[in-house]
């Protein structure tokens, strides 16, 4: 409460780069700002620069649409998110920063046999795992979520659901900042407009980066650049099976309380919630080409807009307000893509696709682990890009594609 | 007060005009707005503020502010200043507890404000965890505008037009109706997009879309215009912005005061509605333009107390008030007690839509504003958008007083920003995400320039070091029922379709199919089929012909197994896979001729199918073409012990068990009907896939059905193929299977040259398999989810993709990935089912007729 009445700023002043670095951390987003953060809190590794090209939370960290589950397909996935959910609930006290964390459930609808296939398969990973996940019927879908048109007159009726009770939304920004200022807080420096040209090496080990305010040098680079991975990874001549795509999404004038629970549709490629500040933030899926220029595109409006009435026929006269598009690192399994690379001291967290904000402080704590004690943990062995050379791929893309 | 008639006014006095307001009459006529004839009948107050809850009235009245936002008719948000009044509307104000006079919400202004500061909620709240959702409702429930009606149906007719024009002008001012004119002059077609209602009719020559909205300049030069119900999509070989420029407004203690509004207000109100907007006013302003508003204001009988010239250095205001009305403004010390203050800070060019077509935007100096720079091709812009005549002056030192708001719609005030700023929020990106300045339903028409300016001063940079936010479309808050057009979702239905349903079926969706899902006893008639014949309409199979000199070597490049060498007259399974060897689609590959393949897919393959064709031959470049007939032919399958003579009677066909053989592929009639018939089975009998022209479906079903063919539909048929372990694509295999270990491997030609995948499935040979899919037998009876786990020493092993009763074999089967060291026959295996586990037995070969022997009779 005393901290409504002072002013302290939430991190220093953009400072002076030094000219070495235990580690540089690539990317002032989520994923590379709780790196450093649990760096510093877990490891005691506080020599550290975190290097944005643009302002922190610039890119997909400040473009997400905010949902935060762990109801993965395989177990690899859904440990994973698991603990990521775990580190959520309690991100907001360690941080001392309200996250406005929102746990009001999460509904996967399921509008065809097949789908309710997908629902029952992840339902039983979940609950293998211990992660509250069930299928329900339309009674108690009718219960969560009142408003939604249940009837069968219409296109794709709804007629089960995946559903998720911790599943939520938070800010994403306040993320972004709560990190941001822990780090700081800790010593750990964060430079924003500052961008890596290029990646040095030597006998196939990092040593150090180049950017636009000068060579740094350094032990261990991470990048942490998610739409971007493909290109700081080609810095370090590692390839990466990733194409890039635009992913958009829009959000609506503020209206009172109407939607208490997230609600995703596979079939008709979208997820509507409602923010705390009133606002609908309806997302779809990413579109099929493949670009890294993220302009927004009309028929992604009327698409979205269109299957957004066809669940709640209540919205028509809702305005939207903004739309916008980030970049999604799309891997081959829709599996991320975490830790070492072939380049020694060179780890990457990419192929992030349309789920990496879910996952920032797992990937934090296991990426901090791994430069700390030189070892991969095991929750994130799976998903190390060696996977695409020995062809162990993780499969995600029925909960990853489209269900958000 | 309503003036006496004046000339230009676009009100019809002849024609009253009724409705209510919370409830009480409310008298206007023809030509108002809900907020003109509100005003006119002495409304002040519009609306209360999104978070201190502060009274709000008439601002800009040209739809551009928060100010008016009420409920008409139900819908909320109504910018009631630009929303003509109507006979009978019923008008609620919004987001108030109480009325707009007494809300009880008002409290936070008064007390909220030093325990809410920007930001104040990522500071507060967060220990006891618990006590968070309780909190955070309440949050909820005070953030938000308008209330949405739950029980709201879906009203719209809406419609889309296109337009293809010569050239397009967004916005009907005078620039732009001069560069309309000079290309309608040069002959060219010209629309142009006008947010105003039109006077009278368009200039000759001019297509005038009025009133109406510009939402962005999208790629390809797309321009959506909002009109009323109408999208009109147009495309035009060159756009002309003249969207003109913004009134901005002055930054001051008290700057919301109701009272407080922009030129143009005045302008509206006098001109158009006739109406005295004010007993004594003050006019602060920083153009010509604005200045003569004075003239406007006396011309109504306005008394003008001063006319302060903002331009002449930085003047000390500070605005006071009673209950949220203005009472007077103090000037450099002096105090003009009056209800109304004019007061403009300059003009901003509305560069947003040119911003969204790729210019950029520069800060010009000497102006004082954003102007656009580096217009993409085929992008004019003419008028004040440029800049010319524009211009802003900078924000005064503020004086203490009562809250100076940068940006109305979120409430945030000049302390907000400042403290944002000593935070460390000091890029103006960064600022707006934590202020949310810009944010609201302006989208940052009247705060966007002030919280650049005020960030430049604070962190004594230059406006163009701190630079803009990105434009983001669309440039005008757009209805979701407008963006999505009538309520209309279309899906497909196979020529048969009627027949179905006069049969009672059940329908259920097949990707984007209808299709039956049973005819009321899946058992039966499954039962049927094993017994005597049944029915299925297949017509939903992605059905594709491959032809050309180079067919055939296509088909052995694009499929693992071989094609080359199937003789014309017969059929071959085939599993289509990708390039990582993982399986894609799988169907019947039958060979007409040396250069004709007919090619069947999946019901929700065939597009993808068709896509994967072309793009490997667009590589590859073999001289074949590839012709989509899924919705030329139907197709309908006879399977069952009687199927030979129940269709003998009606096809000219030999079907005679050594004429027409298992995998045969024959050309004849069928109830006189040219038809391809296949011999293949998918559901384990004898049977008959019958391909023939669409426009046929119910001729051909019916001659069939009045055999005595039972019909059957979707899920007898799931059983059927389940009894022969015949496989799902999609539902038995995902993303990552192969048919190796989807237990297919003869179907993979490894001594073939090359084919698509080949390196990717040698790989899974080199490294062994790792899971199979393999049949199972329940040891108890009771039939596991689809979906479920397979379980091994509590962890999931494996998962159930396929699962039935079969009462023809009198067990519960299925289908399961299980690790290959499981993938033995007699193995056992355990399921989950309602959370409890049960036993299993592993099948290797088909539960029903393994040796085929029903197929080929």
């Amino acid at each position: 409460m005393k901290d409504i009445f002072r002013v302290r700023r939430m991190w220093r002043p953009r400072s002076e780069l030094k000219p070495r670095y235990d580690v540089v951390i690539v990317g002032g987003g989520t994923h590379g700002l709780a790196t450093a953060y649990y760096l510093a809190k877990n490891h005691g590794i506080t020599n550290v620069a975190v290097l944005e090209k643009s302002y922190i939370g610039s890119g997909a960290a400040g473009r997400n649409t905010t949902i935060i589950r762990a109801n993965y397909r395989t177990p690899e996935g859904a440990e994973f998110y698991k603990k990521s959910v775990e580190l959520y609930e309690e991100l907001g006290a360690d941080l001392d920063f309200n996250l406005l964390f929102s746990q009001q459930g999460h509904l996967t609808l399921a509008h065809s046999d097949r789908g309710i296939i997908t629902a029952t398969e992840r339902a039983e990973v979940n609950q293998l795992l211990g992660i509250d996940s069930r299928v329900i019927g339309r009674d108690e879908i009718r219960e969560l979520c009142p408003e939604m048109d249940l009837s069968d007159d219409v296109t794709w009726p709804v007629m089960a659901a995946l559903y998720h009770p911790r599943g939520g939304i938070i800010r994403h920004d306040a993320v972004v900042w709560g990190y941001a200022r822990g780090v700081d807080r800790r010593g750990i420096e964060i430079h924003p407009y500052t961008e890596v040209t290029g990646i040095d090496r030597e006998n196939g080990r990092v040593t150090g980066v180049q950017t636009n305010r000068g060579p740094i040098s350094c032990g261990t680079v991470i990048s942490a650049t998610a739409g971007w991975s493909t290109l700081v990874c080609d810095l370090a001549d590692v390839p990466l099976p990733i194409t890039t795509h635009i992913l958009q999404a829009f959000v609506t004038e503020p209206m009172k309380p109407f939607l208490d629970v997230i609600i995703v549709s596979s079939q008709m490629h979208v997820y509507i919630s409602q923010t705390d500040r009133g606002e609908f933030l309806i997302g779809a899926e990413i579109e099929p080409y493949t670009t890294y220029r993220g302009t927004s595109t009309f028929p992604f409006l009327e698409f979205a807009a269109r299957h957004t009435l066809e669940l709640f026929p209540q919205l028509e006269r809702v305005k939207v307000l903004r739309q916008w598009t980030g970049l999604c690192d799309v891997s081959p399994d829709y599996s991320p893509i975490l830790g070492k690379t072939e380049v020694e001291g060179f780890h990457v967290s990419a192929g992030w696709g349309t789920y990496g904000f879910k996952a920032a402080p797992i990937v934090g704590t296991t990426l901090a682990e791994l430069v700390a004690t030189g070892d991969t943990p095991a929750l994130i062995q799976p998903f190390e890009l060696e996977r695409f050379y020995t062809d162990t791929l993780v499969s995600e893309v029925a909960a990853a594609a489209v269900s958000h | 007060m309503r003036l006496d008639p004046r000339p230009g006014e676009r009100i019809d006095r002849s024609e009253p005009i009724r409705f209510t307001f919370e409830g009480k009459l409310v008298e206007g006529f023809a030509g108002d707005t809900i907020g003109s004839a509100l005003y006119a009948g002495g409304r002040r107050v519009f609306s209360r503020s999104f978070k201190y809850h502060r009274p709000r009235g008439l601002l800009c009245c040209s739809g551009a502010c928060p100010n008016c936002m009420m409920e008409v008719d139900g819908v909320p948000n109504v910018r009631v200043c630009v929303a003509p009044a109507h006979e009978g509307a019923v008008v609620k104000a919004q987001n108030v507890r109480g009325s707009l006079e007494r809300d009880l919400m008002a409290a936070t202004d008064k007390f909220g404000g030093p325990f809410t500061p920007v930001g104040f909620y990522y500071r507060t709240m967060i220990r006891p965890r618990a006590a968070w959702p309780l909190f955070e409702k309440f949050l909820r429930s005070a953030a938000g505008l308008g209330t949405i009606d739950k029980h709201a149906r879906r009203t719209g007719r809406y419609d889309v037009e296109h337009r293809h024009a010569d050239v397009l002008v967004i916005g009907g001012g005078s620039a732009g109706l001069e560069a309309a004119r000079a290309a309608a002059a040069s002959g060219e077609h010209v629309v142009v997009v006008d947010e105003n209602a039109p006077r009278g009719d368009a200039p000759g020559g001019l297509e005038l879309l009025a009133p109406a909205t510009a939402l962005g300049i999208y790629e390809g030069g797309l321009v959506p215009v909002a009109a009323g119900r109408i999208l009109y999509k147009v495309r035009a070989k060159r756009i002309v912005v003249a969207t003109g420029a913004l009134e901005q407004p002055v930054i001051f203690p008290g700057n919301d005061l109701v009272g407080i509004v922009l030129p143009e207000a005045v302008r509206r109100l006098v001109h158009d509605f006739s109406i005295r907007p004010g007993e004594k006013a003050v006019v602060l302003a920083a153009d010509d333009d604005a200045l003569a508003i004075a003239d406007d204001l006396r011309d109504a009988g306005t008394q003008v107390l001063e006319v302060v010239d903002l331009r002449n250095g930085p003047h000390r205001i500070s605005a006071s008030g009673t209950k949220g009305r203005l009472n007077g403004v103090g000037v450099e010390g002096v105090r003009y007690n009056c209800d109304l203050v004019v007061a403009s800070g300059g003009r901003q060019p509305a560069y947003s839509l040119l911003a969204q077509a790729g210019a950029t935007v520069a800060y010009d100096e000497g102006r004082g504003v954003f102007v656009p720079r580096d217009l993409p091709a085929n992008v004019e812009a003419v008028g004040s958008v440029t800049g010319e005549g524009t211009g802003s002056i900078a924000p005064a030192k503020t004086l203490l007083g009562d809250k100076t708001f940068v940006c109305l719609c979120e409430d945030v005030t000049e302390k907000d920003v400042k403290r944002a700023i000593a935070e460390g929020f000091d890029s103006i990106e960064l600022a707006k995400r934590y202020t949310t300045v810009t944010m609201g339903p302006c989208q940052g028409r009247l705060c966007h320039l002030a919280s650049v300016r005020m960030y430049a001063r604070e962190t004594k940079q230059g406006e163009d070091a701190i630079g803009t936010t990105t434009a983001r479309p669309p440039w005008s808050p757009v209805e979701l029922g407008l963006l999505a057009g009538r309520p209309h979702e279309p899906g497909k239905r196979t020529s048969i379709h009627h027949r179905h349903k006069e049969a009672g079926a059940t329908m259920m969706w097949t990707g984007s199919w209808r299709r039956p899902h049973s005819y009321g006893d899946p058992a039966a008639e499954a039962r049927a089929v094993h017994e005597s014949a049944g029915l299925i309409d297949v017509s939903t199979l992605g059905k594709l012909v491959v032809r050309g000199p180079e067919a055939a070597v296509f088909l052995e490049r694009i499929y693992p197994n071989r094609f080359a060498d199937l003789k014309p007259g017969r059929i071959r399974y085939a599993v289509l896979g990708t390039d990582g060897g993982r399986i894609m689609d799988d169907g019947t590959v039958a060979r007409i001729d040396d250069e004709t393949f007919y090619v069947t897919t999946t019901s929700t393959g065939a597009e993808g199918v068709i896509e994967w064709f072309e793009w490997w031959n667009a590589i590859w470049k073999l001289d074949l073409s590839i012709v989509d007939v899924t919705g030329a032919v139907a197709a309908v399958n006879l399977a069952g012990p009687q199927a030979r003579e129940l269709l003998g009677p009606l096809t000219d066909v030999d079907l005679a068990p050594d004429a027409f053989k298992y995998l045969d592929a024959k050309q004849g009639k069928v109830a006189g009907v040219p038809t391809l018939l296949l011999r293949i089975g998918f559901v384990g009998e004898l049977g008959y896939e019958l391909h023939f022209p669409s426009p046929h479906g119910e001729t051909v079903w019916d001659a069939l059905a009045a055999t005595g063919a039972t019909p059957f539909g979707l899920e007898p048929q799931r059983i059927l193929r389940l009894e022969k372990m015949h496989v799902l694509i999609g539902q038995d295999t995902d993303s990552e299977s192969n048919a190796l270990e989807a237990s297919m491997p003869w179907i993979v030609k490894f001594e073939k040259d090359e084919f698509v995948g080949k390196w990717a499935l040698e790989h899974v040979q080199e490294r062994g398999m790792r899971d199979r899919l393999v049949g199972f037998e329940m040891q108890n009876g009771s039939v596991p989810p689809e979906g479920g786990a397979v379980v091994r020493d509590g962890r999931l092993a494996g998962r159930v993709t396929s699962a039935r009763f079969s009462e023809q074999l009198g067990r519960a089967i299925g289908l399961a990935w299980v690790p290959e060291e499981l993938a033995v026959e007699d193995a056992d295996i355990t399921l989950r089912v309602s959370a409890g586990l049960e036993r299993a037995k592993v099948r290797l070969r088909p539960f029903f007729d393994p040796e085929g022997e029903r197929l080929r009779s």
